[in-house]
């Protein structure tokens, strides 16, 4: 379960004459497990900013965000990094990794930080990667040089070969052609189905009603400046 | 769980000139906390003040060896020098300043290990082998000079040397620092492998905001010998609060 009570969220630029920028003031939110929350509204008005406050990346100046009970509180960044570990998976838009370290390893990365058994987690990494179309002549080769589409499949492996309780999406299917954004779309429904809380952005409607997501316009709930 | 190192209020001096003042600083088990600032920020000075090299004048450093909590500044001398061998590790950025050149590879990784007295001839060059195998050098080199060795030779090898005896905490000041980025990458994947694997703390300072957002869970930025911002090190980087911070963030170049 993932809910944000009463958010207020600015920016404050400080080498840019002070200027404040008000995202959200008094927003409130609530995703139930078993749930995918789509969230909608032009661009600019704060939907990646909320994934990132759930996901600890960006900074709120007040209300809170419990994940599972658990208060994100950034006065304990200890806290919120064993969340990450257990708690929240996030599909971020772009890939970010270390050059030179292999597709397989990658996607591997989630497990092994919770100690698994090497063989187990190399078959489970497999699996997710020929369910999502990756070449098996591309897995000992460093994503960074893949195409838009393949670098994003990456991503959401890795992000998705782990059972986490709340899941976070930033347009996971974007660069993807029909046919792999079903596969996607389909593995998010399995999360979905075994409990799991998801919020994510959509860009298109089609992903939305297939997810049977239950869609919330920010601009509705939240009222900045 | 708790804390393996725990800095407080930590003060350095040089002379008039403050090299560090009022730092603190927690890190866990298998957790990694950047240091970042620009040249002549304290970050070098901090990582020395609490690894041994330099006596801070002031603060306290607590290490929990064990669940035994050591207050590493008020223990004696050989002591501290024992820690410092054992629990304790330091990498640095020019590979030279911390390997003997005139002294074959293997004979550099088994120092430490015969520093707290192994004797067994085939053990220690079985534990050698196996480092070697670890950070990727040939077994063949075993016997060279590290005068023979590449840069990033020179890197993996210091980071072998340092590692052999298990120590729990890690320093590393600017460990890709002056290395070409292929071989800086190949650090970089060696380094997060080994904190993964041996579930290693490791405290490490670099310019390089970049190179600090693959390695590390919590970030530390100094400037003028202090601590301006810390925390997450995704947030710290992503939504800087501090104006120093925001500064330095936006002061990246992008590929």
């Amino acid at each position: 379960m993932i809910e944000l009570n009463n958010i207020t969220k600015k920016f404050t630029l400080h080498n840019q004459g002070r200027t404040n920028i008000s995202v959200f003031k008094n927003l409130n939110l609530k995703i139930n497990p078993g749930e995918i929350v789509a969230l909608t509204g032009p661009s600019g008005v704060g939907k990646s900013s909320i994934l990132k406050m759930i996901y600890g990346n960006y900074f709120f100046q007040s209300g809170e965000i419990k994940i599972n009970n658990y208060k994100i509180d950034h006065k304990y960044p200890r806290n919120i990094i064993e969340l990450r570990k257990n708690t929240i998976g996030y599909v971020s838009q772009f890939l970010r990794v270390i050059p030179r370290v292999p597709t397989i390893e990658i996607v591997m990365e989630p497990l092994l930080k919770i100690n698994f058994d090497q063989e187990e987690v190399r078959e489970r990494a497999e699996k997710i990667l020929l369910d999502l179309n990756i070449d098996k002549n591309l897995w000992n080769l460093s994503p960074l040089t893949f195409s838009g589409g393949e670098q994003q499949r990456v991503n959401v492996a890795r992000g998705l070969i782990r059972n986490y309780p709340c899941l976070l999406l930033d347009e996971p299917t974007a660069s993807l052609d029909n046919v792999n954004k079903d596969i996607v779309l389909n593995l998010i429904n399995e999360k979905k189905d075994k409990g799991s809380s998801i919020i994510g952005i959509f860009h298109d409607e089609s992903s939305r009603k297939y997810l049977n997501a239950r869609e919330i316009d920010i601009t509705k709930i939240s009222h900045a400046n | 769980m708790e804390p393996i190192l725990s800095v407080q209020n930590l003060n350095k001096y040089y002379g008039d000139q403050v090299g560090c003042k009022n730092m603190n600083m927690t890190l866990y088990p298998g957790e990694v906390v950047g240091v970042v600032g620009e040249s002549g920020s304290g970050k070098t000075t901090f990582i020395n003040s609490i690894s041994g090299n330099l006596n801070p004048d002031r603060g306290k450093i607590l290490i929990n060896k064990d669940n035994e909590i050591i207050n590493f500044l008020e223990i004696s001398e050989s002591l501290k020098r024992l820690l410092i061998r054992t629990e304790l590790a330091f990498v640095h950025q020019n590979p030279r300043d911390g390997l003997r050149l005139d002294v074959s590879a293997g004979g550099n990784i088994s120092e430490r290990l015969m520093s707290i007295g192994q004797r067994n001839y085939g053990k220690i060059r079985q534990t050698i082998f196996k480092w070697l195998d670890k950070v990727e050098i040939d077994k063949s080199r075993v016997d060279d000079f590290p005068r023979t060795f590449s840069g990033g030779m020179l890197q993996r090898l210091q980071i072998a040397k340092n590692l052999v005896t298990s120590p729990k905490i890690i320093f590393m000041d600017e460990p890709t620092g002056g290395l070409d980025v292929s071989v800086q990458a190949k650090i970089l994947d060696l380094l997060r492998k080994l904190v993964r694997e041996l579930n290693l703390s490791v405290v490490i300072v670099s310019h390089d905001l970049a190179v600090i957002r693959l390695l590390a869970d919590k970030i530390i930025v100094m400037k003028n010998g202090e601590a301006v911002e810390s925390g997450l090190c995704d947030q710290v980087l992503d939504d800087p609060q501090h104006s120093y911070t925001q500064l330095l963030v936006s002061s990246v170049l992008q590929v």
